[in-house]
């Protein structure tokens, strides 16, 4: 009926069809073994939540009551003896190598039992995946080589990720609100390093992680072009602890303040710096600054909207036993009419929702971070090397320059801006709209259940407390709406301009 | 509650904003804190001479009671009030109200003058009621016996608001004779009375909530046998917009305090109160405040006039407030962005507490069923 060039030219017209419906071009390119590895870990999953988080995780809330100061080091240890922290670590940097979007599956699946729990394992890799999407391969090799080894000796070596200031949040998460901000993270470049002041506040599991990173500023008028990042290991000198946070939920997973007084940085664990940027790259360093917050918001926002279905089903599964459990008049509650209706109504939301947070995967695997390590022969090729091959052949690549600007060059500079934006507005429809049915749930549960959803003991009161942090880190979902409407909706509105009112 | 409609409440209002920001904000965060519903005796008694004198507590009740005889307009201008400070001793005043007005609606004069007139402490006034519980949906009641002088309990009941606070307890039992259930007045510090521990829950934390056993207890009915249901009805019909009215009160705190923190708080080189969406949300917190306010008001109105319908009313624009309430405070919270998650601040306890207050009388979805069986009968 029409040319094939008639049919491109229409499909690919704004909204483009193939960035409108990614699942069903990108779902039958998937290598069929990241099923088979995904249901391996959701397999995982389960045998944990069975055997460690569900019978823990009311016991830690009420612990964490008790004393406002518990840190939840045994339940970290036991993250480390099961294998968790280094499940993503990609075999290339000595972990198990397992695909990325996976992840997401597996933090609905813990998060559904304890949301606390899943950021005690998850946000070590929002720390792992700052660190990768620097593209410094050498220090990238060096502190994953440290988490492996961690793993290997029962001494747990975890990542956090430091960007939130007292003065900036919203603020650091998106470079043009960055250049306006009151930062106060200052480096100040010396002979072999940087030394840096100021703090960093509300970073998840800050006191129990050994690497975090760091983002500071040589100019904090001109924070968006003068950020530095870096890896900082506690015991460095000039590196505290401040307060841990008293939270509403998720309590099991602290938050910390890291306060830095002149701690000296040495060269070898900055990731980048404006300097650093111009050697792979001609494109002015905001724009690079944002490309890799970008990424690293593109992984974790779908991520986070994993825990908002984790949520979202905790929410029905609380619903769901209730109803069983009860009697309306002397008849089960689920014989009523109106009571299916909300049951499937939860259900629903979290079909929904996972639906936004695979295409957001979708987005990562074949126009984002994910794009080379998933590519189906690289993805094979990665999964049956043996290890030698990796230990002799590329980890010494890692460690020369041609390392780093490889990985720069892919992920940075010859990243396309669409692909860019299509990725960066899918992460955060997902965190948002995942996030707010989450939310949505707990309220439903909670209706249902009247008194005795209020009880802890019956877990869906510490469902709602835990959801709604969800909806204000990685960017409020104020934020995350303009992010998608800058992204994708733009196009179609010539006269918007963003952070500009 | 809107107290430019009803002028007579104004006296009131300023004694129970000084009062709630002399005696009750200095303890909020205190009283949050956990082992959650171990009420500070010495806080309480000295608050309860206070508001005791004030005439709050027998707000509603007749002046042979000591009372001061008004009427809900009242009641829920202080419950607001005092909710826009810490809803949890709203809690306290709304179950000590449902347990009087249990007993005004049973007639049962020889009760209220047993406990009203002459009690000589908050433990002595405040006489503990199931607040969150609408009897005739629970699936397990407590068994009354007749024991020829009087009546002995037996069995569990879950949820007794005060029930490690109070000496008196209105409980709702079942007699093996009637259909419905009644009332009894339980002393609860009869040995045949055990007690859990305070129960931890979402919100209202300073307000101790306990389950209890009863074993051979006597007990003095209130009212006619089996006219439980009967009682239950007309005070929850009014009842119900004083649950209203706190949550409208949370709404107030909760509006404020993302206000106040909005001005001062600064991100993209301007204050976070000059962006759009941020001025959105604050809108449409407003706006949810505001309407409320009016639903309140207006049902007390309604109420006192005794106008057509006013029960359906009351419990209409209840359910709709605290569905607003419910959205206000989760918006709250996102307004203040990570510190509004903190204990430090008000928010994240208006957003347990909001959900805590729409539990009250029962479950939502049943409420909604038995407005519209009303109705359409
Ligand atoms: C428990 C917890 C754990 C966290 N973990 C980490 C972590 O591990 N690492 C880390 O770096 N950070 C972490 N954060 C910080 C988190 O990402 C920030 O709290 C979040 O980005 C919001 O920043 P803020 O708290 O400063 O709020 P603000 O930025 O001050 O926002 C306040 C309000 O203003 C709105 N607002 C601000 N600017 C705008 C604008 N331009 N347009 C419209 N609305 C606007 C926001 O939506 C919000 O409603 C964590 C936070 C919490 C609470």
């Amino acid at each position: 009926m029409l040319a094939r060039s008639d049919v491109k030219s229409f499909i690919s017209r704004f909204p483009s069809f193939e960035d409108e419906t990614l699942s069903m071009y990108y779902a039958p390119r998937m290598p069929k073994a990241m099923i088979k590895e995904t249901e391996e870990l959701i397999a995982l999953a389960r045998k944990f939540n069975d055997e460690v988080a569900r019978p823990l995780c009311l016991e830690l809330d009420r612990k964490t009551h008790e004393d406002p100061d518990y840190f939840p080091v045994e339940l970290v240890k036991k993250a480390n003896e099961w294998g968790f922290y280094t499940l993503w670590i990609p075999k290339l940097f000595g972990g198990k190598g397992y695909n990325m979007p996976s992840i997401s599956y597996f933090l609905e699946e813990i998060g559904s039992v304890c949301l606390g729990i899943a950021n005690v394992i998850g946000v070590h890799y929002l720390g792992m995946t700052g660190l990768m999407m620097s593209c410094n391969a050498r220090v990238t090799k060096k502190i994953l080589h440290e988490v492996v080894e961690g793993e290997k000796r029962g001494e747990p070596c975890l990542l956090s990720f430091s960007i939130t200031e007292p003065n900036a949040g919203t603020d650091v998460e998106e470079v043009e609100l960055e250049a306006m901000g009151r930062l106060g993270c200052h480096a100040k470049k010396v002979k072999g390093g940087y030394i840096v002041n100021g703090s960093k506040i509300f970073i998840s599991m800050g006191h129990l992680s050994k690497w975090t990173v760091l983002y500071a500023y040589t100019d904090l008028k001109r924070g968006a072009d003068t950020k530095v990042s870096m890896m900082v290991k506690v015991g460095m000198k000039g590196f505290s602890f401040g307060r841990h946070e008293n939270k509403m939920g998720q309590r099991i997973c602290p938050a910390s303040v890291l306060n830095f007084e002149d701690c000296f940085v040495p060269d070898e664990y900055v990731l980048t710096d404006p300097e650093s940027l111009k050697s792979f790259t001609k494109h002015p360093s905001r724009d690079m600054n944002m490309r890799h917050i970008d990424y690293v918001f593109s992984i974790s926002r779908a991520a986070v909207g994993a825990f908002g279905i984790g949520a979202a089903r905790g929410a029905f599964n609380a619903a769901l036993k209730y109803a069983n459990e009860s009697e309306i008049d002397g008849k089960p509650m689920v014989t009523y009419e109106w009571v299916q209706c909300r049951l499937a109504e939860m259900y629903a939301n979290v079909r929904l929702g996972r639906l936004t947070y695979q295409e957001a995967n979708y987005a990562n695997q074949h126009r984002g971070p994910y794009n080379l390590l998933q590519m189906k022969p690289m993805y094979y090729y990665l999964k049956y090397m043996p290890l030698w091959f990796f230990n002799i052949i590329l980890a010494p690549l890692l460690n020369r320059s041609i390392g780093t600007w490889l990985m720069s060059k892919w992920y940075l500079d010859w990243q396309k801006p669409e692909d860019q934006s299509l990725t960066t507005g899918l992460a955060s429809m997902a965190k948002f709209c995942c996030t707010d049915l989450g939310v949505k749930n707990c309220q439903m549960a909670l209706e249902l259940m009247g008194k005795a959803g209020l009880r802890q003991e019956n877990g869906a009161e510490k469902i709602l407390r835990d959801a709604k942090l969800l909806q204000i880190y990685e960017g409020t979902n104020q934020l995350n709406r303009i992010n998608l409407f800058k992204s994708i909706i733009a196009p179609a509105a010539p006269k918007a301009t963003f952070f500009e009112e | 509650m809107l107290t430019a409609l009803n002028k007579d409440l104004k006296p009131f209002e300023e004694l129970i904003t000084k009062f709630s920001k002399d005696e009750l904000k200095p303890h909020v965060e205190e009283h949050d804190r956990y082992p959650f519903g171990t009420l500070d005796t010495n806080i309480i008694e000295s608050g309860f001479h206070r508001i005791y004198d004030l005439g709050f507590l027998g707000i509603m009740l007749p002046e042979k009671y000591a009372g001061i005889g008004q009427g809900i307009s009242a009641m829920c201008m202080m419950l607001g009030h005092v909710a826009e400070v810490d809803a949890s001793y709203s809690l306290i005043i709304f179950t000590s109200g449902m347990s009087q007005q249990i007993i005004l609606n049973a007639d049962a004069d020889g009760i209220a003058e047993k406990i009203y007139p002459i009690a000589k402490n908050a433990q002595e006034y405040l006489v503990a009621f199931p607040s969150f519980t609408d009897p005739g949906q629970a699936a397990a009641l407590p068994q009354a016996s007749s024991s020829g002088t009087g009546y002995t309990l037996t069995g569990k009941l879950d949820y007794l608001v005060l029930g490690n606070f109070s000496k008196w307890a209105v409980i709702p039992a079942r007699t093996t004779d009637s259909k419905s259930y009644s009332f009894f007045l339980v002393d609860l510090n009869d040995k045949g009375v055990r007690k859990s521990n305070a129960i931890f829950s979402l919100g209202l934390h300073a307000c101790p909530i306990i389950d209890i056993t009863l074993n051979g207890v006597s007990a003095q009915i209130i009212g006619g046998e089996g006219k439980g249901e009967k009682y239950f009805e007309a005070t929850s019909r009014i009842m119900h917009v004083a649950a209203a009215a706190i949550n409208a009160g949370i709404m107030r705190g909760s509006l404020k305090e993302a206000i106040d923190y909005t001005k001062e708080r600064e991100q993209g080189g301007k204050l976070v109160i000059n962006w759009s969406e941020v001025r959105m949300l604050l809108a449409n917190m407003a706006v949810k405040s505001k309407a409320a306010e009016l639903c309140v008001t207006q049902t007390c109105k309604a109420i006192d006039e005794k106008l057509k319908d006013w029960g359906q009313i009351s419990i209409a624009s209840t359910l709709h407030v605290h569905d607003l309430a419910c959205e206000v405070v989760t918006d709250g919270v996102q307004l203040l962005g990570g510190n509004g998650y903190m204990k430090d601040y008000g928010q994240e306890k208006r957003y347990r507490d909001a959900r805590q207050v729409q539990a009250l009388l029962g479950l939502v979805p049943l409420k909604k069923l038995a407005l519209i069986k009303e109705i359409i009968a």
